[in-house]
């Protein structure tokens, strides 16, 4: 973690500075053929502004996590299990940032999709869990194998396109170029293959989408809540969740997208954040409604690179990995508290964990978008981002409205949690025990994060971090404006959140139960939003006919046609087998004979064989 | 200053001519501990090792570089016919002969101390050795052919050192009356191109084939040449002594004959079709073939060779398929393998050189290493059946796991050097194109094939339940060194060290080949364009 952090320092005070160390992993020589350049893949590390401020992230989210984790999962068994699968996943996502190529970076990918599985599934006795870990491998890998799509795409169509023996991108094993001379790498030196790289976009953006739960691929992320919250916090809120922005991010910079990717990815990053953040709004789980909130703001990343600023996405990730941790962790202590995530079930904790719903409230303005916490300002810098590109395209127009709308959405939901947790009189169900704050090694992370949640917004002030976004962004070659945001955007935004806040207060505050009638038109919203939209029962339905009625087929085919040629070749195989021992009898002069034999057969060959062969190819 | 400033660029024979000669002098004092003469044999293939590693260019060893780089990859003089030329990939081969050496000669030290027979075993091996570095020096067909019959006597004694194992004895006699057979059949072939071109050295030959063409003469030649030479790569239908001889060899012996000698055939198929002396057009062109020009006579052996390679490949994997016993198995596989290599030599091109060098070095491990551990678990006091194995692997872990990655290396399972050396082989062939594309293909469909019988061995290891315990040492190690004395549990030092360095060598350069492949294939590179 210090390592990460000095890394980082290095990076502020150098600017933009490319540091790759790399060595060939393995060399096929260059010939003639389908890999004029050869073909060479390496392995190595980038450490650049992009990696650095995700190093900072990991490290650091990491390290309070594994803190927080002593007391919060003390009473649980299987902790070697739990530590070894965390440290797995940090070890991987580490690797996964410092990546010189995308080979590599796929294979830490899969690493790090291995190890949510792992912890998601950490109650692998309850059976909510286990779907839970299952549903999520299986949908981020939807997402995978069109990521690996991608890369197949980008390879080959490099390999047969580029120039020969350039020791280009592709012919280097997809290795990011240094430098921010030659970017965006693939638009300049693929010109012709618009239509092919627009498809490897799309596809690397559907990996994207799987990891960082955008729609439609967003849900396994609220059922990965099985997982313990420290798991949530780390893994699916801060950091691996992110890796599919952190793709976006690099592809940007080292590939480059073709204007149609660039609409693709602000309608999926500027629909998903209003669409999760209508779904947080009645949920009754505290983890859940962090949950949903992570896939709105994942959102907001997607939508900043979309629009081609790709560090003001990362500016974004970086703010809310501290305040979506510290949420996840003050409801993780919530959790540790009372014993239920159901929000209906809390309140009035706010006299007995002070600590807990101080960092939860901080966490909240953060996440809202109230000056000055971490959240205002990436946020906003995110909406003035896609403000000032709004005239590139006039569909941007729908899904900026859509991501502003999102802001309020995003006030009210967290605090209509914190009201129904905190504040209030004492907790409603008296059957739950007493409510107490978690030991110091739970209190110690809450407050560091909290600290983060108040200033990380400011660093953009420090000139070091300054020049770090600035040293990523020049890559993009669209220059950014940190911290001086459009005072009307942000004014509006601002008003939006603290509405947001009002409504909730009004709703939920002071122990009020808002109780709609039963017969309001708005519960066929309200049961909409709660089955969420009906989309897993829809992809239970694909999973179900579609997927089912195929399977069964190619069982069939499996069982029949696959089966019956292997054990039908292993019949041929054994009785050859069989027949050729009886050669093997023993006899000198038998084996004489064979030596004798196997001389005349190859003048066969060499004479007759041969030459007709050849005749008939042609002359070879 | 190094070595080389004393102009001695057979050290690496001579030290190993020198250690046989200690061996043999030590012998008739009556000294024949077996650490004595087993330490002399290991330090010195391991000395020699060093020699020919720092000939490669291996900086830190420098110092110990005996043949200037001036003279390595060179041609010689119009119209001199010198006896032996150093290229880098014959060093490339030197080293990895003298590998396989020191694993066996390290293994062996873990037989009885008391064994009579050890000075013979130690100095037949080291005398074999030597012809194998000769080989890979050679530039005329006759040194090449005295190289090879170097090795084959010694190897024919090896087989019998015993002297008492009726098995053994009989597996001598086979070995040897083939082997005098092909031998025949080579020089024949020598004498034929000798009668066409008036020479039997390979940069005249190739000369003089540019000069004059390709008289029929000169086809038969090859043809006898590549009947002589593929009984010792073992090459279906050349191949039928291996089984029995593997099978019936001391277990170190097999491991030596089946990881070592065998190469020697590979190299020599490279010098006679494709090295710096016949290689006619540049790198990756189809004129690398041996007759390039009017006549077609080129592709017609490459078609040729081809056939050989997918023959060899198939009936080697078929008749692996239903062994009961682990060495005729194993026999069965490394015939197989040499298949793989063929196809290498078919293509001709640097790529597919490369690829079938680092089949080569990937087999010295596999195979040798896989002969050993038969020969620790006969120590062990295990059956020679597959079926005796059974719960072997978690009974011994360490064991059962190095045989393990040996066979998933054969099998060629990614992160074993199996799998790289396949890979390299077969992208080389698609590389290649033309028809060569259908040799990956037979080598891909062989592979799974070979599955079959890895993936039994195992199950029966890892997923059967143990026999019950018989009374141990029924099959004594070494043949007739009668019953093993080793303490109970123990492999000896040498052997379980050697083991798990071969095994350790495997997944290391599985996971990172570069270091060793980047090596051969420059070695590969220079082997094929040199005087092109």
């Amino acid at each position: 973690m210090i390592l990460g952090v000095l890394i980082a320092l290095g990076e502020m005070w150098s600017p933009g500075s490319y540091t790759n160390v790399q060595f060939t992993w393995l060399h096929l020589a260059p010939a003639p053929g389908p890999f004029p350049n050869g073909l060479s893949l390496v392995m190595g590390t980038l450490v650049d502004p992009l990696s650095s401020l995700m190093l900072v992230v990991v490290t650091v989210v990491g390290f309070l996590v594994m803190l927080y984790s002593i007391g919060y999962m003390h009473h649980d068994h299987g902790l070697p299990r739990y530590y070894a699968e965390l440290s797995l996943f940090l070890a991987s996502m580490t690797g996964l940032v410092l990546a010189n190529n995308l080979l590599e970076f796929f294979l830490f990918w899969e690493l790090v999709g291995v190890c949510s599985y792992f912890l998601i599934g950490f109650y692998y006795e309850k059976p909510s869990a286990a779907s839970a870990a299952k549903e999520a491998f299986l949908v981020t890998r939807v997402g995978d194998v069109l990521f690996l799509a991608g890369i197949f795409i980008l390879f080959s169509t490099y390999s047969l396109a580029g120039p020969v023996g350039s020791g280009g991108w592709a012919a280097n094993g997809f290795v990011f170029v240094q430098g921010s001379t030659a970017v965006p790498f693939l638009a300049t030196a693929m010109g012709g293959h618009t239509t092919l790289l627009t498809v490897a976009g799309l596809l690397i953006l559907g990996g994207a989408a799987g990891k960082s739960a955008q729609f439609p691929l967003h849900v396994w992320l609220p059922d990965a809540m099985e997982g313990p919250t420290t798991v949530s916090a780390l893994i699916h809120a801060a950091t691996m969740v992110a890796a599919g922005v952190y793709l976006l991010a690099i592809t940007s910079v080292f590939i480059g997208f073709t204007p149609a990717d660039q609409l693709a990815i602000v309608a999926i990053g500027g629909f998903t954040t209003f669409f999760a953040a209508t779904m947080a709004v009645v949920h009754p789980d505290i983890k859940r409604v962090i949950a949903y909130s992570t896939i709105s703001q994942l959102g907001y990343m997607v939508l900043a690179i979309g629009a081609g600023f790709a560090m003001v996405g990362l500016y974004h990730l970086f703010t809310h990995a501290f305040f979506k941790a510290l949420l996840f962790l003050a409801a993780g202590s919530v959790i540790h508290a009372v014993g239920t995530q159901d929000l209906f079930k809390m309140g009035g904790l706010k006299k007995h964990m002070r600590v807990t719903a101080a960092a939860f409230a901080i966490g909240g303005l953060a996440l809202a978008g109230i000056p000055p916490f971490a959240g205002f300002w990436s946020k906003d810098d995110v909406l003035s981002a896609v403000y000032s590109q709004l005239g590139s395209h006039p569909l941007y127009w729908p899904f900026f409205l859509l991501a502003f709308a999102a802001v309020f959405l995003t006030a009210y939901y967290i605090f209509r949690a914190w009201f129904l947790a905190f504040s209030g009189e004492t907790t409603r169900d008296p059957t739950l025990p007493a409510a107490h704050e978690g030991p110091w090694v739970m209190q110690v992370p809450l407050v560091i994060l909290s600290g983060f949640a108040v200033v990380a917004g400011l660093f953009v002030f420090l000139p070091g971090f300054q020049s770090l976004l600035l040293g990523g962004a020049g890559v993009a070659g669209i220059p950014p404006t940190y911290g001086t945001t459009d005072l009307l955007l942000s004014s509006v935004s601002v008003g939006l959140g603290l509405g947001g806040v009002g409504l909730a207060w009004s709703m939920w505050g002071n122990g009020r139960v808002y109780a709609l009638a039963e017969t309001s038109p708005v519960q066929a919203v309200r049961r909409l939003l709660l089955n969420r939209y009906y989309f897993k029962v829809g992809y239970d339905w694909i999973g179900l006919k579609g997927v089912y009625t195929i399977s069964r087929a190619a069982d069939f085919f499996d069982r029949f046609v696959i089966d019956g040629t292997i054990r039908g070749l292993q019949r041929m195989f054994a009785f050859a087998s069989n027949r050729a021992r009886a050669l093997q009898s023993g006899f000198v002069s038998d084996y004489a004979a064979y030596v004798v034999a196997g001389l005349l057969g190859l003048f066969v060959l060499l004479l007759i064989v041969g030459p007709y062969l050849l005749g008939r190819l042609g002359g070879g | 200053m190094t070595l080389s400033s004393f102009g001695a660029p057979f050290l690496p024979e001579i030290v190993l001519l020198a250690a046989v000669l200690l061996i043999f002098l030590l012998d008739v004092l009556k000294v024949r501990r077996i650490e004595l003469t087993g330490g002399i044999a290991v330090a010195a293939t391991l000395f020699a090792l060093g020699l020919i590693v720092a000939d490669l260019g291996f900086a830190p060893l420098a110092f110990l570089s005996s043949i200037p780089s001036s003279q390595i990859d060179q041609l010689p003089a119009v119209g001199a016919a010198p006896l032996y030329a150093f290229t880098s990939l014959g060093l490339v081969f030197q080293a990895i002969f003298l590998l396989a050496a020191f694993f066996v000669c390290l293994a062996s030290t873990s037989r009885p101390s008391d064994e009579r027979g050890s000075p013979i075993f130690y100095g037949l091996l080291l005398l074999a050795t030597i012809g194998m570095l000769l080989v890979a020096i050679a530039s005329d067909l006759i040194f090449l052919l005295l190289a090879i019959e170097v090795t084959s006597i010694a190897s024919y004694l090896l087989v019998a050192y015993t002297r008492k194992d009726v098995r053994g004895l009989e597996a001598a006699m086979k070995f040897f009356v083939i082997g005098a057979l092909s031998t025949v059949l080579s020089f024949f072939g020598a004498s034929l191109l000798f009668g066409a071109y008036g020479t039997t050295n390979l940069y005249l030959i190739r000369e003089a084939g540019a000069a004059v063409g390709y008289p029929i003469l000169v086809l038969l030649g090859y043809g006898f040449l590549i009947a002589g030479l593929a009984f010792k790569v073992t090459l279906v239908p050349f191949h039928a002594w291996a089984v029995d001889v593997y099978d019936g060899a001391p277990d170190d012996v097999s491991a030596f004959l089946a990881g070592g000698t065998k190469k020697i055939g590979v190299f020599a198929f490279f010098l006679v079709f494709l090295g710096p002396v016949l290689v006619v057009g540049t790198v990756g062109q189809s004129g690398y073939g041996l007759f390039g020009g009017s006549v077609a006579l080129g592709p017609s052996f490459q078609i040729a060779l081809g056939a050989i390679a997918v023959l060899t490949m198939t009936v080697g994997n078929v008749l692996a398929l239903l062994q009961k016993e682990m060495k005729r198995m194993l026999a069965y596989s490394s015939i197989s393998q040499a298949g793989y290599m063929l196809i290498g030599i078919a293509i001709g091109s640097a790529p597919a050189l490369g690829g079938a060098t680092l089949q080569v070095f990937a087999h010295v491990l596999m195979k040798t290493g896989a002969f050993l551990v038969v020969g620790a678990v006969a120590a062990l006091g295990v059956g020679p059946l597959i079926e005796d194995w059974r719960g072997l692997g978690l009974r011994r872990p360490l064991l059962g796991t190095s045989f393990a990655l040996m066979l998933l290396s054969l099998a060629g399972v990614p992160l074993t050097i199996g799998f790289v050396s396949k890979f390299v082989l077969f992208s080389a062939a698609v590389q290649a194109q033309g028809w060569f594309i259908w040799l990956a293909v037979a080598g891909l469909l062989n592979s799974a094939l070979s599955v079959f019988y890895y993936a039994r061995v195992l199950k029966v290891m890892f997923f059967d339940a143990p026999p019950v315990p018989s009374s141990p040492a029924t099959t004594g190690v070494m043949g007739a060194a009668g019953p093993p004395v080793l303490p109970v549990g123990g492999l000896g030092y040498g052997r379980a060290a050697t083991i798990a360095v071969i095994a350790a060598i495997i997944v290391a350069f599985g996971i990172y080949p570069q270091p060793v492949l980047g090596a051969i294939q420059a070695a590969a590179y220079h082997f094929v364009t040199v005087g092109a």
